[in-house]
């Protein structure tokens, strides 16, 4: 009898969404996997099997392992970045400052701009606003578009990263501030702890579990950048800001190698996976209950 | 307290930063407003009052798709479908390649998903990739006889219908060069790469400081610009072919190639006189139209595909505009000196697996009302405003930059070849091409990358 409603129950709750999840995930992932070890081009109607020929070909293929190299780099400044200031931000907003609620409203709004937009107006900031700047005052940050110089336009694709993606992350870290028990607050200023010993022994450790879900968030969304990357830079200056992601795109679209795109897409997925997992892994553990 | 006011201060400084960074977005971010509410657009009259075209009336009722990856003249093409339908009975649905995807992308995932469209507008290395696996063959069509010398074989058949011709080189505007010389200017006296200097100095001395603009991007310099090392081999499509494969096979070294040498040494006098000098790689393809327009400059390197955007910066139709030879040498009689570049660049391919016996000849039916239809004759030209690869289309182009090709090619001061490169060619040289516009490589280096890429094709 119990048996017999479980299985109702796992139709009626689990399947559809199970369906759903094995047909858009599931399938094309493993689908996804098959190819790479095809030579298929996205055309042909035959798709041979060529054993592991692709995979040769991104250990060769130099341009994909800097880009990767580079997309380290940019999420260790994106993360960072867009965290401290997210929780310094969200700790301030939490102080019951005079119109706090507009400018948690303010901090989120460039989140609501889709990447793609975003990158054209900052586009435009870099390259006409700051340079119209630089004109008029001389100062030589400002001389040249900050798009066309290699470092430059590294640091203008972080900065409009933090700016983006900060905004959700101060939600995040606000709403983990307002749980926090105002007893326990209490206490440990009767304590005697004040300042950044509050913050380090008791706020931190409460707030394990917001920075859990923020540090996954920026981990996970920096890795996989793209809009951003493509309506910004387009990888440019010659082709030194390309990400994984955008690398990815460009081997399997524009030289139409798919089973090669394909397989670094799979070794970006390890990785990301691999980082993602371990950050949540280490996080989790330092979590405590009030 | 104290500590309170600086909070407030912080909070408030960083929130005035993201207003006024989103509002200088608002204030400068539409110079060139396209829908200005004042501006008339004019509609060249379409005269249909004759049509002696035969239309095969089984075909009524018949409904075809058409994927269109030429974004300026979508309004063209549905005007177009519609007039199509009114006198044939069948519907075309036009459907748009959007901003960001690309049109061989697009075509590729709608055949696995197995709803492609019937006719699609792709370039010709697409419809190449394409063809025998996809592509209907068109070998046997009328309207070939009328677009001898443009269409595009893959083992000896026809799977492209050439929509249009494009043309390529330096654009100059009459207007500013006359009015800094105070002389009357001739192009066809400009013959050799000195000539092009002599002028340029001419137009510094008379005040326009940087007469030249070159687009950053990297189809303009990967594709347009390096190719000419291709395309004026011999000033055909084979012999583009042929050095490709010479340069492919390692037999030819890219360094001992005359034409690359005397290509960089053209590109070097326009790198000397771009407007965009001191940050080349900073260059905004929008503001290049606006100051062409202008006259803060007198030339730019681009083709006919330019036209929208000048017309956006205020240039008229009745203005003069046209195209220099992308001069490479001082040898008068050297045909790349006297003749632009100008050859097919859209192909409709038909789609041949999974489209029916009746939008097969419906789509052929839309075709051959293109060409032969007195109706489809005017509107590819005025409509779309394109230039016609057909013979028999009596109609001109009516912008400045289209009609100057129109005539080159009328007179055969145009030289038709394309190169078939691969696909990303012109991402990977394009970016070796900025690197060297932007100084920071050197000849050496960008010779290195072409014969680096050309190795690694198959």
């Amino acid at each position: 009898m119990e048996s017999k409603n479980k299985g109702k129950d796992f139709c009626i709750f689990a399947l559809p969404g199970m369906f759903c999840f094995f047909a858009v995930v599931i399938v094309p992932f493993l689908y996804g996997v098959y190819l790479t070890f095809t030579d298929w081009n996205g055309v042909a109607q035959a798709k041979n099997f060529i054993g592991f020929k692709n995979f040769a070909s991104v250990i060769q293929d130099g341009q994909f392992w800097s880009s990767l190299l580079l997309t380290f780099k940019y999420v260790i400044v994106v993360v960072i970045l867009v965290n401290v200031l997210a929780f310094a931000i969200a700790y301030l907003l939490t102080r019951g400052i005079k119109g706090q609620n507009f400018f948690r409203a303010g901090f989120f709004t460039p989140n609501l701009i889709g990447g793609i937009v975003l990158g054209y107006i900052w586009q435009f900031v870099f390259s006409r606003v700051f340079v119209n700047i630089g004109e008029s005052t001389g100062w030589s940050l400002f001389e040249i578009s900050w798009l066309s110089e290699p470092n430059k336009a590294f640091a203008a694709l972080v900065l409009v990263s933090v700016w983006q993606l900060s905004g959700y992350m101060i939600l995040i870290y606000v709403a983990g501030f307002m749980g926090l028990s105002e007893d326990v607050m209490e206490a440990a200023s009767i304590d005697g702890a004040a300042g950044w010993a509050k913050l380090k022994n008791i706020i931190m450790p409460l707030m394990m579990s917001s920075i859990t879900i923020c540090l996954f968030l920026t981990l996970s969304r920096a890795f996989m950048v793209y809009d951003v990357n493509l309506s910004l830079t387009s990888g440019g200056p010659y082709g030194t800001t390309e990400m994984a992601a955008m690398h990815v795109y460009e081997k399997a679209f524009t030289s139409r190698q798919f089973g090669v795109g394909q397989a670094e897409a799979l070794i970006l997925f390890i990785v990301v996976a691999c980082i993602s997992g371990l950050q949540v892994y280490l996080t989790k553990k330092q979590e405590v209950e009030a | 307290m104290g500590k309170k006011v600086m909070k407030r201060t912080i909070a408030a400084a960083l929130v005035m930063m993201l207003a006024v960074t989103s509002l200088t977005g608002c204030r400068f971010g539409f110079a060139s407003d396209p829908d200005d509410p004042n501006e008339v657009e004019v509609k060249a009259p379409i005269d249909t009052s004759t049509d002696t075209f035969q239309y095969d009336s089984e075909l009524k009722g018949t409904s075809i798709t058409l994927m269109n990856s030429k974004a300026e003249i979508q309004i063209a093409l549905e005007e177009m479908a519609v007039a199509f339908e009114e006198k044939s009975g069948v519907h075309v649905e036009v459907m748009p390649v959007t901003d960001g995807d690309s049109p061989y992308t697009k075509v590729v995932s709608l055949y696995n998903s197995g709803n492609p469209p019937t006719l699609s507008i792709l370039d010709t290395t697409d419809v190449i990739a394409l063809a025998e696996e996809k592509a209907e063959d068109l070998s046997s069509e009328e309207w070939i006889k009328e677009a001898e010398g443009y269409l595009t074989e893959v083992n000896g058949k026809v799977y492209g219908f050439p929509l249009c011709i494009e043309g390529r080189g330096l654009i100059y505007n009459k207007a500013v060069i006359e009015e800094a010389l105070g002389e009357t200017f001739d192009p066809a006296a400009v013959k050799t790469q000195n000539d092009l200097v002599a002028l340029l100095d001419r137009l510094v001395a008379a005040g326009i400081e940087k007469p030249v603009s070159m687009a950053k991007e990297d189809w303009s310099l990967g594709a347009h610009q390096l190719q000419y090392i291709y395309e004026t081999y011999d000033g055909t499509s084979a012999g583009a072919q042929e050095i490709i494969e010479q340069i492919k096979s390692g037999e030819l070294k890219v360094k001992d190639h005359k034409r690359m040498s005397e290509f960089l040494s053209t590109f070097d006098i326009l790198k000397k006189y771009n407007v965009a000098k001191g940050d080349p790689l900073g260059a905004d393809y929008d503001e290049m139209a606006i100051d062409l327009a202008d006259g803060k400059t007198a030339f730019w390197f681009n083709g006919n595909w330019a036209w929208p955007n000048l017309k956006e910066a205020g240039a008229k139709n009745e203005d003069a505009y046209g195209f220099l030879p992308y001069f490479m040498n001082n040898d008068e009689n050297d045909f790349a000196n006297q003749m632009i570049q100008g050859s097919p660049s859209k192909q409709v391919m038909l789609d041949g697996q999974f489209a029916d016996d009746k939008q097969k000849a419906a789509a052929k039916e839309f075709l051959n009302w293109i060409v032969y239809s007195e109706i489809g004759q005017q509107m590819l030209v005025k409509t779309c405003n394109v230039i016609p690869p057909f013979k028999n289309n009596p109609y001109e182009p009516e912008d400045p930059l289209s009609k100057d090709i129109y005539e080159h090619v009328q007179n055969g001061t145009a030289f038709n070849a394309s190169a078939i490169v691969p696909n990303d060619h012109w991402a990977v040289l394009g970016a070796a091409m900025q690197k060297y516009l932007a100084d920071r490589s050197d000849k050496e280096e960008l010779m290195q990358s072409i014969e680096g890429y050309w190795a690694q094709q198959e």
